[in-house]
């Protein structure tokens, strides 16, 4: 479809391109100019692109899906670029695919774009770089960019995909299963553990049908393929196939002591902890190793819950920002990416109450007052400790192993109860 | 014969209608290539693909079997309270106040609130364990995820029985009450009445709601969402599943499904139509 877009002129006369684009500018209709090109976010100096954020409204797509994000978001940092930079922040949802497919009908359309901001990584982040809808080259000029931990190849690399400063990190996660101390104090703690609880009690196990049930079938894959190094240097449909197969045949060996039977899959990770909270099931997982802390401050999740990361490995991976190659107000989301990267950013997003999101900063960066606050935060009773996380840790692979996994478990798996 | 409208009058009918043409006109081009994102080539190709896939076979019949479960059972429910309610008196009134509660209750509260009662830790399924019906629950029979779609037919005909209630009643009110207490005082016994008199109005006054109900049904979402099985999905669920797909190229599929969607909803309303001429057209 992108050769077909791209061998196209932009805008066809077409009456149906016509009306949309009347729609989506009816929908937006305000005085912006023409979006800089790209070359002049990495180029402009950062005085003046300072400058031309003052007063201006960012709008930020993203999932607002979690109460504890949008609190951050909204509660503390929209009134401080307030303050700072005179912004306007406007968060708005705006989930992965649905941004792209947004993006792909607004340049259809020939429309001016009405996004400046979007939070995003993997699949979305590959789809929209290969359209061109993402402006280039602009995250390393961010000065608190100094800080970013770019030992770490989650935040140089999304998915396998190397930036190249084509989004700012903002966030680095790890996956873990959640499970509760009191109803199962003896967890399994690798896969063929797993295995054998699940065959044990039957009907007390699942995984949802979203992104982070796709992680897990990932997880799956590397574990049963000997880790994710068969899977590195890009997607091969011939090793896909290989390492694809035991996952099915470990599905098939054990969904039948799945929930309900394998017949039937909670629809997203939402449902999952539900089911968790609910005693209908013993597990939940989450693609936020921390997750389990504030959703049991919540009082979502019961106070005896905890993460736990099984020794074949767990994902590790990084969530990012990114500006559309259209976005009206480039200038001001790149001070709002810079805040978000400041320490004090940062340090809100981790502590415990607030989303405990890992910072992608690293401490070694930081002057010894930033440091020592980090530091009292590393231990939280109920949290993972950071060495675990680091032994554990697996990458990314290419987005198309997941693609394919989730396509193929439909298929392969959901539509043959 | 009334004479035809003037043309101004189809003003605001078509203002009505404009975004839903204008939405089928987009999901049609874009069904076959000719503009949105992953096209490929113009041409059938993606229609046939879909419409031959398997899961979009099982997503139908289900779909359809649902809807079509719990707009009867609502229709029979809206019917039976409507014919024993029809008197004036004050019992009547209340029973006919009662069965309307439900209307002002959004569909995704139903939804929500079938889930808490019908679920498998719900309501239902406490009040079991309270009684030693039930040990916990696993033991609880599924009626929400389950493949009957039990929890989905009883949500939505749950949601929709008022309306038809409300549409049964008044055209009793209307058209009912008079010919039947003609037919009774012509000698008519009170079953011949509600045969030839009571229910052919009914029916009539009731069949374009019913139509309704069920074009509503077929293309609901937050219920499905809910209460619905993961196979085979329903068709709003797939529909949303292929537009929100990982792999781009599978997106431009979910127009397909609404077009769909669309046709079969069409489709009810067709059948009734051609009925209803052809009623006319005997009498």
């Amino acid at each position: 479809m992108h050769a077909r877009a791209d061998r196209q002129p932009q805008r066809r006369p077409r009456p149906a391109r016509a009306a949309v684009a009347a729609a989506l500018l009816l929908a937006t209709a305000c005085g912006h100019r023409a979006p800089p090109g790209a070359a002049d976010l990495a180029a402009v100096p950062w005085d003046t692109v300072v400058a031309r954020a003052r007063g201006s409204t960012v709008t930020w797509r993203m999932w607002r899906g979690d109460p504890s994000v949008n609190a951050f978001v909204d509660g503390w940092v929209a009134p401080r670029l307030a303050a700072t930079y005179g912004i306007t922040l406007r968060a708005v949802e705006g989930q992965g695919p649905v941004m792209v497919n947004q993006l792909l009908v607004e340049r259809d359309a020939g429309a001016r774009g009405t996004t400046d901001l979007l939070w995003l990584n993997g699949e979305t982040f590959h789809n929209l770089r290969r359209a061109g809808l993402l402006a280039r080259h602009w995250a390393a000029r961010l000065p608190a960019a100094i800080a970013v931990d770019s030992a770490d190849p989650t935040l140089t690399s999304d998915f396998a995909q190397p930036t190249e400063g084509d989004e700012s990190p903002w966030g680095r996660v790890q996956f873990a299963l959640i499970f509760d101390t009191l109803r199962t104090p003896d967890p399994p703690r690798s896969v063929a553990e797993l295995a054998a609880w699940i065959d044990r009690h039957p009907g007390r196990f699942t995984h949802d049908q979203g992104f982070t049930g796709t992680a897990f079938l990932k997880i799956l894959l590397y574990a049963l393929n000997g880790g994710p190094a068969p899977f590195a240097g890009g997607f091969d449909s011939t090793r896909y196939a290989a390492g694809a197969a035991r996952v099915w045949a470990w599905l098939d060996r054990h969904r039948e002591a799945f929930w309900r039977g394998g017949r039937t899959w909670p629809a997203d990770v939402a449902d999952l902890h539900r089911l968790f909270a609910n005693g209908e099931v013993d597990f939940s997982m989450s693609f936020n190793q921390n997750e389990v802390v504030t959703k049991v401050r919540q009082g979502i999740l019961p106070a005896s819950a905890r993460a736990l990361l099984l020794r074949d490995g767990t994902i590790a991976n990084a969530h990012f920002l990114g500006i559309p190659a259209g976005a009206p107000n480039p200038w001001g989301a790149m001070v709002v990416a810079d805040f978000l990267l400041s320490p004090a950013a940062q340090f809100e997003k981790l502590r415990p109450e607030v989303w405990a999101d890992g910072s992608v900063l690293a401490p070694g960066r930081l002057g010894p007052a930033w440091r020592a606050r980090f530091d009292s935060l590393a231990r939280v009773a109920n949290a993972l400790p950071a060495d675990s996380l680091a032994r554990y840790a697996r990458p990314e692979v290419d987005p198309r192993y997941g693609e394919r996994l989730a396509a193929d478990w439909r298929v392969r798996i959901r539509e043959r109860p | 014969m009334t004479r035809p409208a003037p043309l101004r009058a189809l003003l605001l009918p078509l203002v009505v209608a404009a975004p839903v043409l204008a939405g089928l006109a987009y999901s049609l081009m874009a069904a076959f290539g000719l503009t949105g994102f992953g096209g490929g080539a113009p041409g059938p190709g993606r229609v046939a693909r879909v419409l031959a896939e398997p899961a979009v076979h099982a997503s139908v019949g289900w779909t359809l079997a649902t809807a079509l479960a719990s707009t009867l059972l609502a229709t029979g429910a809206a019917v039976a309270t409507s014919v024993a309610l029809r008197g004036r008196a004050r019992l009547d009134r209340l029973g006919r106040t009662l069965a309307t509660l439900p209307l002002p209750v959004p569909h995704l509260v139903a939804a929500a609130t079938a889930l808490l009662v019908l679920g498998q830790a719900g309501l239902l399924a406490r009040l079991g364990a309270a009684l030693g019906l039930v040990s916990g629950p696993a033991d609880m029979p599924a009626l929400v995820y389950d493949r009957a779609g039990i929890g989905l037919v009883l949500a939505l005909a749950w949601k929709e029985f008022p309306y038809l209630a409300l549409v049964a009643s008044s055209v009793l009110a209307t058209r009912g009450a008079r010919l039947e207490e003609a037919a009774r005082t012509l000698g008519a016994t009170p079953a011949q009445a509600f045969r030839r008199v009571t229910w052919p109005v009914l029916r009539r006054g009731l069949a374009p709601a019913v139509v309704a109900v069920f074009a509503f049904v077929v293309g609901s979402w937050e219920a499905p969402r809910l209460l619905a099985p993961s196979a085979p999905l329903h068709l709003s669920l797939l529909t949303y599943e292929r537009y929100t797909d990982p792999d781009l190229a599978r997106r431009a599929d979910a127009f397909v499904l609404a077009v769909v969607a669309l046709a079969l909803a069409g489709a009810a309303v067709a059948l009734h139509e051609w009925a209803a001429r052809r009623r006319d057209d005997l009498e």
